[in-house]
């Protein structure tokens, strides 16, 4: 019955369509990042001609290109600690009790993992408005602002962040609660019989065991946050003055916008290598104590 | 897991006090943090809902009431009227019944990889994990030129195919089934079942929980999807209602009441398959091995 | 300095996927339809059905003027809408694997890219024959023929106009002593100053930070233009350092709110910015979010430097190259074109007409507003058609202007950087 093709051809439908739109994609885009490829080209190839590194080469002195690294990097260093220590907390409290109430909670800190980008960009761009959105008004109860959260280049990073905190916590939060709930009653009961406090029991015994959950997350959260766009592209278009601007976003607007084929697949194939480095570097650095 | 068993504490199950009074007083502490939290949490919606209730004057009114001094549904008729609602929520529920074979697609992948040795598993398995680490924004036109060439463009399987996988799935199938006793497989291959059997009448059954995980999400991702069916659909009767929705987003006259009432349309139904299958949600995490 | 058939040889390795498909994609996009070969449309059976698209939300409205065509033709037309904001991804996509639609509409701003793509079908004498309504002479000059062609080829046929003219709330002005409205920039400016000093929070004057042709209608205002003879873009000149001071003083002066996300429509209701220039799309949202305002505001012309000369916007309607419906498509431009069509549409959708005879109708001429944006018409110009101008020129003369408003960059250093950054752009 079991024949040597059989695990052939379980995986191989799933692998097919992950080469087809995975894999083939960012081979192509290696190659179309050596050429002068913009509009003409697309619909014409003879029009493309050899570039060479000179798309690497201009990438690297562009100063918008360096300015959406650097605001990627301010959102990586930003979003991942925050998602990661919100979610673990939320997920910590969450497992204390398994009443009714508290599967309501967790379904209300689930919510905005499942709404939509479109949706999202609709509420939050209302709520920020500098007009007549409702978080200025909140402020100025209390005698604040107003704040030009969308507006301010020194803010908008911070604005468009929270927002993605915001949505992409309750998805770790189910994971890590997930993982909480795979942790065993009776080492909990252990360590309060030894008169352990539930902070230094939470501390030694519980997340311990979520090393591996954690070490998912993060590195799952970090691969996120390297190609941070979503929030960006809906709520400020990457402005004002390119101050929210990401790498990702930078890529779509050099694409897209601006059909400048060559130059965005350069962009690309250095952002899959800084993500491809980050996420070995992180994996290897926890290699040694974790085991699957 | 393994780390388990070098825990070098004794067990113990008996009723104690310390560990019994903490358990009674914490839960109302952090019962209150926790619904400080989930105010703040699910606060958006709730002004979401408020506001789409509301006529246009009310909802740019400065300062903003909070509650509606008018209540209508004019914009959800309006909506209804604009959109041919109907047939693009159809059109989204088509998206989201095709993504669905996606998932057997990726149990199966999961199942090869957790429960069989063969040539090449190792840089297979590798590569479709490096998969997730591809930009999106990278992928666009070659998908586009591939979809294109196999003549998948403006269907709606075309509009599902690309994210009918993902990376992220057949990995959390691989650390479940690894999870079920390879015994339970062994002997129904000696009670002579063949392995396609052993598959639907075993290995998926036992994998529930982890399905109603990968349900959720295709429902959840299939539902939001925005880009692709623009880009893919080239008849507007293929659009889905992210879409339409965008559609409406207009630049210059902003009607924040018709937002809002097109963003509620967009979150309610995903709210409610997420509260009949939350309880499976957590479970399907909890047994994934991911702990 | 390696040799370059290597690096041509490189790339095409790295083009073999895309090769490939796209070779299959054309053959199997080649649908079996009974080309006519560029015949005259009248005389070719049915051909058909078209698919047109559309920007924005308008299909339904667009279906309904075009039930007539399809009534007398018989050539079935087939609308899809395509949002503004994602109108490149689509575009993109289309021209990658050469399956397009058969008819769409461009805006000016995105012509010259598509027309390089080479996806739109030239339209030159010999095609246009038989097609009275097309004749260049019919269109507004601004965007007629020569006006809006790429590399000397003619792509696309004007359809609906667009300009810029000067919004202002009368009640309010009068209110601040200001008996008429400003009708010099310069006039404006004090104005706006006046208005501003109504008190916190309030403005005089609103500039959208997204608005790239605003400068430029400042510098021709000014007696300039952005293009040099040679056709290249060149922003060192005197009159457009005048629009930088008019653009930037306006900020300085504090009479304009600083933030992106500022609601022109309610700014303009609500009375914090009682002045702005703007297009008339404004003039429909006031009504659809105020129609008790009526009365309370106006349109004035753009005011003047020298001259009062506005924008000219709008979209063109293009063929798709590879279209197997050609003779079917012209003949829906054609009809598209004609006066009583381009009436019907303002009518429907509220657009403006490119074509004279239907701007000079009276349906248009008796609504006050609209006289003033036809007189307008008469004195615009469109920006220059240079690539990309959204993306690189425009998003650079943004990026420099806000930059010395907003975040207080010093002007020579922001506009040294927008000489680098918009040298070499030509409209050739």
């Amino acid at each position: 019955m079991r024949t040597r093709a059989t695990p052939y051809v379980l995986i191989g439908p799933a692998t097919v369509l992950l080469m087809a739109f995975g894999v083939l994609p960012i081979l192509v885009a290696a190659g179309v990042s050596l050429t002068d490829m913009d509009a003409a080209g697309l619909g014409d190839l003879s029009k493309v001609s050899g570039a060479g590194l000179a798309n690497y080469r201009e990438l690297f002195g562009d100063p918008a290109f360096w300015q959406a690294m650097r605001n990627t990097g301010f959102y990586v260093v930003l979003g991942v600690p925050s998602v990661v220590v919100v979610s673990l907390t939320i997920a910590l409290l969450l497992n204390q009790s398994q009443s009714r109430f508290f599967r309501f909670l967790r379904s209300c800190y689930f919510l905005p993992a499942i709404t939509g980008i479109v949706a999202i960009a609709l509420v939050w761009g209302y709520l920020y408005n500098s007009q007549f959105g409702l978080i200025n008004y909140l402020l100025s109860l209390v005698g604040l602002g107003p704040v030009q959260w969308l507006s301010s280049p020194a803010l908008v990073k911070v604005s468009v962040a929270l927002v993605a905190i915001w949505r992409g916590t309750g998805l770790n939060t189910i994971i890590l609660l997930a993982a909480l709930q795979g942790v065993p009653r009776e080492y909990l009961e252990a360590a309060a019989l030894d008169g352990a406090s539930r902070w230094r029991t939470t501390r030694s015994v519980v997340l311990p065991l979520l090393r591996f959950a954690i070490l998912f997350v993060t590195v799952t959260t970090v691969i996120a946050w390297l190609q941070f766009f979503d929030e960006a592209f809906v709520l400020t278009k990457g402005g004002p003055l390119g101050s929210s601007t990401s790498i990702s976003l930078f890529l779509f607007q050099q694409g897209f916008a601006g059909a400048r084929f060559g130059y965005a697949s350069a962009g690309s194939v250095v952002l899959f290598a800084v993500i491809a480095a980050v996420t070995l570097l992180q994996l290897r650095s926890r290699r040694a104590d974790v085991d699957y | 897991m393994s780390t388990t068993e070098t825990m070098t504490r004794p067990v113990s199950v008996s009723p104690l006090h310390p560990a019994r009074r903490l358990r009674r007083r914490r839960p109302w502490i952090v019962g209150t943090v926790l619904s400080l939290g989930a105010v703040a949490t699910a606060f958006p919606f709730a002004w979401m809902i408020v506001s789409a209730v509301k006529p246009r004057r009310e909802s740019m009114a400065y300062p903003p009431h909070v509650l509606p001094q008018h209540v209508t549904l004019e914009y959800f008729v309006q909506l209804m009227r604009q959109l041919d609602f109907g047939r693009y929520l159809v059109n989204t529920l088509a998206v989201v019944a095709i993504s669905m074979v996606g998932l057997v697609l990726m149990a199966m992948a999961g199942y090869g990889f957790a429960k069989f040795t063969f040539r090449g598993k190792e840089p297979i398995f590798f590569l479709v994990l490096t998969t997730m680490m591809i930009p999106v924004q990278v992928t666009m036109i070659p998908t586009y030129l591939i979809l294109n060439a196999v003549g998948l463009t403006n269907t709606l399987l075309g509009i599902a195919m690309p994210t009918l996988v993902s990376a992220f799935g057949v990995f959390m199938f691989r650390q479940f089934m690894t999870t079920i006793p390879t015994e339970v497989i062994e002997a129904a291959r000696i009670d002579g079942a063949g392995e396609a059997r052993i598959f639907g009448q075993i290995v998926l059954p036992m994998s529930r929980p982890i399905l109603a995980v990968q349900v959720v999400l295709t429902f959840i991702s299939g539902w939001n999807s925005f880009l692709w069916p623009l880009v893919i659909a080239s008849d507007q009767n293929l659009y889905t209602l992210s879409v339409g929705i965008a559609l409406l987003n207009q630049q210059v006259a902003t009607n924040p009441s018709l937002q809002m009432a097109a963003a509620a349309l967009m979150v309610v139904p995903v709210l409610v398959v997420f509260v009949v299958f939350q309880r499976h949600i957590v479970q399907g995490f909890a047994l994934s091995g991911l702990k | 300095m390696a040799n370059i058939s290597t690096r041509r040889a490189l790339a095409s390795v790295g083009f073999v996927a895309v090769l490939g498909l796209a070779a299959c994609s054309s053959g199997a996009g080649a649908a079996p339809a009974a080309s006519t070969g560029g015949g005259q449309g009248s005389a070719a059976p049915p051909d058909g059905p078209l698919t047109v698209w559309v920007m924005g939300d308008a299909t339904t409205k667009f279906d309904q003027l075009v039930a007539p065509f399809t009534q007398s033709t018989g050539i079935k037309v087939k609308a899809v809408a395509i949002p503004w904001d994602s109108v490149d991804q689509k575009m993109t996509t289309a021209v990658a694997s050469g399956d397009g639609p058969d008819v769409l509409q461009v805006g000016l701003s995105k012509l010259r890219t598509y027309a390089d793509t080479g996806a739109l079908l030239t339209l030159d004498d010999a095609t246009l024959a038989g097609h009275p309504n097309l004749a260049t002479t019919n269109f507004l000059d601004g965007v007629a023929g020569k006006a809006t062609a790429v590399g000397g080829k003619v792509t696309s046929v004007p359809w609906i106009s667009d300009t810029r003219v000067l919004f202002y709330r009368s009640d309010i002005l009068s209110a601040a002593g200001i008996a008429k409205p400003p009708t010099t920039w310069d006039e404006l400016r004090a104005d706006a100053k006046t208005l501003a000093a109504r008190g916190k929070g309030q403005y005089g004057y609103y500039i959208p930070q997204w608005d790239s042709p605003l400068p430029v209608e400042m510098t021709w205002d000014f007696g300039g233009d952005i293009v040099g003879a040679d056709g290249n873009v060149n922003f060192d000149t005197p009159a457009f350092r005048q629009a930088v001071d008019l653009y930037t003083g306006l900020y300085a002066d504090k009479s304009v709110p600083t933030n992106s996300d500022f609601d022109q429509t309610q700014g303009f209701v609500s009375g914090v910015t009682p002045m702005l220039v703007s297009g008339p799309y404004l003039a429909a949202a006031i009504k659809d979010a105020a129609a008790d305002l009526a009365g309370k505001w106006s349109v004035a012309p753009l005011p003047k430097g020298t001259t009062n000369t506005s924008l000219l916007a709008g979209s063109n309607m293009a063929v798709w190259a590879k279209t197997a419906h050609k003779a079917g498509a012209l003949q829906l431009l054609d009809f598209l074109s004609k006066p009583d069509t381009q009436v019907k549409w303002f009518q429907l959708n509220g657009d403006l007409p490119t074509v004279k005879a239907a701007l000079a109708d009276s349906t248009l001429t008796s609504d006050p507003l609209v006289a003033v944006y036809a007189a307008q018409l008469a004195n615009a110009k469109i920006v220059p058609l240079v690539p990309n101008w959204d993306g690189a020129t425009g998003k650079a003369l943004l990026d420099a202007l806000n930059s010395i408003a907003l975040t207080g960059t010093d002007k020579e250093t922001a506009l040294t950087k927008l000489f680098a950054a918009t040298k070499g752009q030509s409209i050739n």
